[in-house]
């Protein structure tokens, strides 16, 4: 009978040391993302190595809201990038780990899946790689993404997640797969404008935001030789003159041409209202502000854009147009995932 | 410890088994058991070997190949042809007092050569010699190579490659903190540390520098004579010792790092990482 319970007691212990962690569950089977995408949007590129999926994308919400991605467990993506500022932040320079400053303005993470590079200075080409950043800037999250992977990794319902999104327990890998692929589903193109102009619905905007979006496209703003297309950005790097001797070098710290200095990403106009202070520092609290820099066409940076027009604007028109760039907020969240 | 079990006679067995006891004596503990409990055990033991998965299978290891032997570089800082050390005050090119905090480096595409022939033996290498990281084992053909061609820094390749791959150790792992996330690249050279203007001083230097090189341009190739050669044996493990003359980070030729003016770069002053890296590239020898 000792034999008989050692070798059972054998037995149990080789089913409880064979599995690689008893807490966690079987994973569940994962399906593609149902991404709902405006008329005439195309389906993002996805890598081959991060198929936009049911779990993946849950995963990756849960870890965008998680303050334990940092050093301290106070930080999280979300807390520079709000929901209900379409992923942008309400201050001109984010506030990170132990109340500290970042160094450029958190921009709206609308339609990122559609941009060919990432940062203000697009310095970083993937989406994935991009979340390595604000986890290990000593200004935002300041861990390493190994600590904080370890940090989230043994949460059930992220283990499972993660297994059945990816196959393989949470670790660095899948932080940045995950939180890439829920980034990706934030989709603006729900505005009043969208229907107003993709879907010709001559209802959709007021006479004073047709007349602003008249102004908007005209020669005299030439706003649309950069802000065009679905994202109202071409992504393009400018410089428009904020300062004559830039901080912030921009684009020249990544290309190292003086050419580029002062130059910065386009921004996307989507939501505009909502993502408000404006700029890549944030110094121009309003949208009243940002047109009369532009109607000033800015100060004489050698590196300043000749696509930047002085013109003028009487108190009507420029109601107009405000009116016209309020229009371009979503009327429907841009988070799909419930 | 997971081994092959061939021959397996009834089933019962899956073909991985983790090993706790010889696959006799196992039989006969079976053998001893009240049928009930063979019962359960028959039921039970599938569903342990089952969680043992496919992903624990081990290939056999293969014979390591007898033609190659291993060259170990182990790089030494001095100062001045003589011994250096971290944190300490020396005086430099320019008669000012330096201390050195870090100096953090990759070396890359490390090369064999013998004549007209070069073998690459090591794609990566992180030193951190604060840390007393200073050695490399590279895998060389055995024989007798007369020379070394070094990449200071990490070759573009592996440069814009994803920086997730790679495990925990890995010299390109981001645990080394040498990986630039604005720009998705790697630094190649981290030399940190404080100066003071004045040669007579006696307080501690206070003026920090810090020149962090990085970004493609920088990628500096060297040579390293090695005379008549090192010859390398079959299984044989080689030391080879690459001075790094420290104060030679100031100066190439009659050209000299002013720390006065020039002590900071990181990304942007090209001109200062570019000297930086040109200097320090001229910084390793073999005696």
């Amino acid at each position: 009978m000792k034999n008989v319970l050692h070798t059972a007691l054998v037995c149990t212990l080789l089913i409880v040391g064979c599995r690689k962690d008893p807490a966690i569950p079987m994973p569940q089977t994962d399906a593609p993302f149902p991404l709902q995408l405006p008329a005439g949007a195309p389906f993002p590129e996805v890598p081959d190595d991060n198929p936009l999926t049911v779990a993946s994308v849950q995963l990756g919400k849960a870890l965008f809201f998680d303050p334990r991605l940092s050093r301290d467990g106070t930080v999280s993506c979300a807390s520079c990038h709000h929901p209900d500022r379409a992923f942008s932040d309400t201050v001109a320079l984010s506030v990170g780990i132990d109340q500290q400053t970042g160094g450029r303005n958190a921009p709206s993470l609308a339609n990122v899946a559609y941009h060919p590079y990432f940062f203000r200075d697009g310095g970083v080409s993937t989406l994935e790689r991009q979340v390595i950043a604000p986890v290990q800037d000593p200004l935002e999250m300041d861990h390493s993404l190994e600590l904080a992977a370890a940090a989230v990794s043994g949460d059930v319902e992220y283990e499972q997640l993660s297994r059945s999104a990816y196959g393989r327990p949470m670790d660095e890998f899948v932080v940045t797969r995950a939180i890439a692929n829920y980034e990706r589903t934030l989709i603006s193109g729900w505005s009043r404008f969208d229907r107003y102009f993709y879907q010709n619905d001559g209802t959709a905007l007021t006479d004073a935001e047709v007349r602003g979006w008249d102004l908007f496209r005209s020669a005299a703003l030439n706003c649309t030789v950069c802000h065009n297309g679905f994202d109202l950005s071409d992504h393009s790097f400018q410089n428009i003159g904020q300062y004559l001797d830039y901080a912030d070098p921009g684009r020249e710290r990544i290309s190292l041409d003086p050419l580029d200095n002062g130059k910065f990403k386009v921004p996307t106009l989507r939501n505009i209202a909502l993502t408000g202070p404006y700029m890549h520092d944030g110094s121009i609290p309003t949208l009243d502000g940002v047109i009369d820099h532009f109607a000033s066409g800015g100060l004489p940076h050698p590196n300043r854009s000749p696509l930047l027009p002085n013109f003028a604007l009487n108190a009507d028109q420029k109601a107009d147009l405000i009116a016209f760039l309020n229009a371009l907020t979503d009327e429907r969240s841009i988070d799909q995932v419930p | 410890m997971i081994k092959l079990r061939p021959n397996d006679p009834g089933g019962l067995y899956p073909p991985y088994f983790c090993v706790l006891k010889s696959p006799n004596s196992f039989r006969s503990g079976l053998a001893m058991m009240h049928t009930p409990f063979r019962t359960l055990l028959a039921l039970l033991l599938p569903l342990a070997f089952a969680g043992c998965g496919p992903d624990e299978e081990v290939e056999p290891t293969p014979m390591p190949p007898t033609t190659t032997g291993t060259l170990r570089i182990k790089v030494v800082p001095e100062w001045e042809g003589g011994a250096f050390a971290m944190n300490s005050v020396y005086t430099n090119v320019s008669d000012y007092r330096v201390k050195v905090e870090a100096i953090k480096f990759y070396l890359g595409d490390v090369r064999v050569l013998n004549g007209s022939s070069e073998t690459m033996v090591k794609d990566i290498a992180f030193f951190n010699l604060g840390e007393g990281r200073d050695t490399l084992l590279a895998t060389v053909p055995a024989g007798t190579w007369t020379g070394l061609r070094i990449g200071l820094g990490v070759p573009q390749e592996l440069n814009d490659a994803d920086p997730i791959v790679y495990p925990s150790g890995h010299p390109l792992d981001l645990a080394n903190a040498m990986y630039w996330t604005w720009s998705q690249a790697y630094r190649f050279l981290i030399f940190d540390g404080r100066y003071d203007l004045d040669a007579g001083g006696t307080d501690p230097p206070a003026e920090p520098f810090s020149m962090h090189t990085g970004l493609n341009e920088c990628y500096m190739e060297f040579d390293l004579d090695l005379g008549t050669g090192v010859t390398i044996t079959a299984g044989n493990t080689t030391t080879l010792t690459v001075h790094l003359a420290v104060d030679h980070f100031f100066y190439s030729g009659t050209e000299t790092l002013d720390l006065a003016t020039e002590n900071q770069t990181h990304g942007t002053n090209l001109p200062l990482a570019l000297e930086l890296s040109n200097n320090a590239a001229q910084s390793f020898s073999v005696e």
